[in-house]
């Protein structure tokens, strides 16, 4: 869900560690424990490898030790703030197979961009590539499902101005729930641009607020560690 | 319409023209490079995600053996 999704949707990342969202049920995790066993993985930082911390929201890491992948970080979570829930993830994942046989499944791009809306400085110019690149690479073959997804997602000013100019009736809709799609309709990219600004300054803050009682809990585990 | 080469720069209008799957070879093929020039798979911790914890990060050595120690120093 991480870095290789974000290269493969069009932002670019050069990221070493790799992010799982994996369904907590008994079965799984037992999977999973298989499969890190398999690269000689231990769980590193807190919280333990539980499925309560990850149905919780908690990330879990690990660090591998096999020799094809010493150091490799692994970060697994199950539940992300303002995502769906993992069958509906998993019904909607792209599966991509590569020439020598391996397949790997994504997030979809809509849920990713949910997934990257975090308080993080570097996630917010990846979530604008990301939007940015599927626009370019679809507007001129666009469904009805690609321009609702546009308007509530794109974060490049002129792009949202030249999609709600050309689809003004669609835009009026969206603007009810992301007011900002009303001055791209009015052609202000200025204002736009201030707007999303504003946007972005909320949802890091409402991603701060999700953590504040993780974050807590992480600290009393912290003070518990022998 | 609005171009590619009005909202960013060359390099980037290049990665965009590609299709998925041609970036996602891309980012693979540079990984032997990467292993090859001495880079680790550690990656560095980030400080910024709201579960850094900075007691429980500790670089692996790039060489993957351990660090440097002194032996024998001299007197000045």
């Amino acid at each position: 869900m991480g870095g290789q999704a974000c290269v493969f949707y069009g932002a670019a990342e050069f990221s070493r560690d790799t992010d799982l969202a994996i369904l907590s049920s008994s079965d799984n995790l037992e999977c999973f424990r298989a499969a890190l066993a398999g690269l000689d993985a231990e769980c590193i930082a807190l919280p333990p490898f539980q499925p309560e911390y990850l149905l919780r929201g908690h990330a879990v890491h690990f660090r591998c030790h096999h020799p094809d992948a010493v150091g490799m970080r692994i970060d697994v979570m199950s539940v992300m703030r303002g995502v769906a829930p993992f069958d509906r993830l998993w019904a909607r994942r792209t599966t991509i197979q590569t020439a020598d046989g391996d397949a790997y499944d994504l997030l979809s791009l809509a849920d990713l961009v949910q997934a990257k809306k975090t308080q993080r400085d570097k996630d917010w110019p990846m979530l604008r590539r990301l939007v940015e690149a599927d626009y370019l690479q679809y507007r001129a073959q666009s469904t009805p499902g690609h321009i609702e997804f546009w308007l509530n997602q794109l974060r490049t000013p002129v792009l949202l101005v030249e999609l709600a100019v050309r689809h003004p009736d669609v835009a009026a809709d969206v603007a009810r729930h992301r007011p900002l799609v009303a001055f791209a309709v009015a052609g202000d990219p200025i204002a736009v641009q201030d707007a999303l600004a504003v946007e972005e300054a909320t949802e890091r803050d409402a991603d701060r607020r999700y953590w504040q009682p993780l974050r807590a809990e992480l600290e009393t585990l912290r003070h518990r560690r022998p | 319409m609005v171009a590619i080469d009005e909202i960013c720069d060359d390099e980037w209008a290049e990665w965009y023209r590609l299709t998925p799957q041609e970036r996602w070879d891309r980012s693979q093929a540079l990984w032997p490079t990467f292993l090859a020039l001495g880079g680790t798979l550690d990656a560095e911790p980030d400080t910024h995600s709201p579960f850094f914890d900075a007691d429980a990060w500790r670089p692996v050595p790039v060489d993957g053996r351990p660090g440097v120690r002194v032996l024998r120093r001299s007197g000045i």
